[in-house]
């Protein structure tokens, strides 16, 4: 484990006393195992392809079990059905099997498309859901970059989204997709500002954006309950912050209840109803992603990163970002969809109201603390 | 509270490359999907297979068409809402610094309060003017007529 930081365990917790913070990022530390880092300038750019194309990778990965699979297995366990069962074990080569069937679809374009547009649009919403995932600590040295900006960066890529929701809608020439696009850029737009407020009072707390440092702010004891230290973790200092961050999140990646851009009851599918073949599942797995984007922002920003005991960091990781995405799954089985024009209220009547509470009494309490 | 450790031992630089890495991978996944797909798909042209759907009806109309202008109304104020979250950010982050630095309470956020203040009167004049709704029907525009 050359070069991080291993802390010594705090014996009584399991949690590490010191955190886990990576000193080396990921490009770095897979220069020096290949020993590229000895080419040069070619050596480290190629090290760094290199690791990106890891990160990518495992994420398409995790989307890849989260599409065909699990979503299909624990909606089939909510509504007491089976689910695939057929191929392998529980049925996981349905992966294998889904991903070849999609692929091999014939590609119809509707008559009016506009086509780069058209083109384009699937391509935007996945690797905007990808680039999100190179500033999140995963844990395990699987960091690709730690710039000052992190949580700001996030943010930001993440929204370019909505450009590519609103361009597969607009070029589909396609009522019901004009429709879903539309409805997914003013969803997009009413929940980013709470989603950014509330992300704000954990910056007060963290005092830096940089997403490394926010994880290592997370590691002191809160209060000790029968031995267990509860680290301070920001879902448990602020958890009026963690559920407005998590409705708010719901709304920005679209699930339900918030999921009127695609509701198949009112739009058939929303921006992707004339999408089909490889386009159709390069915005399927783009919505995926984000949804894992999400829950690895809520995960960084108040579950404390890949921290947790015994287990090492990138399986807690994997752990809470597959808590939220279970989340998003239970919500779609148990709760009805609001309207379009009771989700737009609720964004701007309810959330910003009161993500801006929460962020001045925030600031507040932290200053008579201080 | 704020912990400090020691900064990761690569240049700003180093990150954005990496960041552009990754943007790079992000496209050669899908670009490399779009090429497998293209050589795995058939292709069977056919007469009307490529009209717009609209529920096996004969599609009528077309969809570049005018957008309400209420929309425009709640995009103008995502515009002023999102430059405000940007300007907020530096003070949240040098909240906690100015703090520790003996900085009265008063002058560490009095100055935020009062931005934030002027933005939600404007958010509440667009909740009075109804910009905050989405778009209404012509019956329900009647109704709130005096």
């Amino acid at each position: 484990m050359t070069g991080t930081t291993v802390a010594a365990t705090d014996a009584a917790s399991g949690l590490p006393a010191v955190p886990l913070q990576d000193t080396v990022l990921l490009p770095e530390r897979i220069g020096e195992l290949t020993g590229l880092d000895g080419f040069g300038l070619g050596g480290e750019l190629l090290a760094t392809f290199l690791a990106a194309f890891l990160i990518g990778n495992l994420m398409l990965a995790m989307t890849g079990v989260a599409g065909p699979w699990a979503k299909r297995k624990i909606t089939a366990a909510f509504t007491d059905r089976i689910a695939v069962n057929r191929l392998g074990p529980a049925g996981l080569f349905i992966i294998v099997a889904d991903s070849v069937r999609l692929l091999s679809k014939e590609l119809i374009i509707p008559e009016n498309a506009d086509r780069p547009a058209y083109d384009l649009a699937p391509i935007v919403v996945a690797a905007s859901a990808l680039l999100g995932f190179a500033v999140i600590p995963m844990g395990s040295g699987l960091h690709l970059a730690d710039p000052e900006v992190g949580l700001a960066y996030v943010f930001a890529v993440s929204g370019i989204a909505s450009l590519g929701l609103v361009m597969a809608g607009y070029a589909s020439a396609n009522k019901y997709s004009l429709l879903g696009g539309l409805r997914a850029v003013a969803q997009n737009i009413a929940y980013e500002i709470p989603l950014v407020i509330t992300g704000m009072s954990v910056v007060i707390f963290a005092g830096t954006l940089q997403m490394g440092e926010i994880v290592a702010a997370q590691h002191e004891t809160l209060v000790e309950i029968a031995g267990i230290s509860i680290p301070t973790w920001y879902a448990f200092v602020n958890p009026f912050a963690f559920v407005l961050f998590l409705v708010a999140n719901f709304a920005e990646v679209g699930r339900n209840p918030f999921d009127t851009p695609e509701a198949p009851t009112e739009i058939v599918a929303g921006y992707q109803t004339e999408y089909s073949s490889v386009h159709f599942v390069l915005i399927y797995l783009g919505e995926f992603l984000h949804i894992f984007l999400g829950g690895a922002i809520i995960a960084t920003i108040f579950l404390g990163g890949p921290a947790g005991p015994v287990l090492p960091g990138i399986v807690w990781f994997i752990i809470k970002i597959w808590a939220v995405f279970f989340a998003t799954q239970w919500l779609r089985s148990a709760v009805p969809r609001v309207r379009i024009d009771q989700l737009i209220e609720i964004g701007w009547k309810g959330l910003l109201v009161l993500s801006f509470a929460n962020l001045i009494l925030t600031a507040v309490i932290v200053g008579l603390i201080a | 509270m704020c912990v400090r450790f020691e900064a990761p031992n690569v240049t700003e630089m180093n990150d954005w490359i990496a960041i552009g890495a990754l943007a790079l991978v992000g496209v050669l996944i899908p670009f490399g999907m779009m090429t497998v797909s293209y050589l795995l798909r058939p292709t069977v042209p056919e007469t009307s297979k490529r009209a717009t759907y609209e529920s096996g009806e004969i599609p009528t109309g077309g969809t570049r068409i005018r957008f309400n202008i209420q929309y425009y109304m709640v995009a103008l104020l995502f515009v002023v809402f999102d430059i405000e979250t940007v300007l907020l950010f530096p003070w949240a982050v040098a909240y906690q610094d100015a703090l520790a630095a003996d900085i009265p309470l008063a002058r560490a956020l009095g100055p935020m309060l009062a931005f934030v203040a002027i933005l939600l009167v404007g958010l509440a004049w667009a909740w009075r003017t109804g910009a905050v709704q989405w778009a209404r029907t012509p019956r329900q525009l009647d109704a709130d007529r005096p």
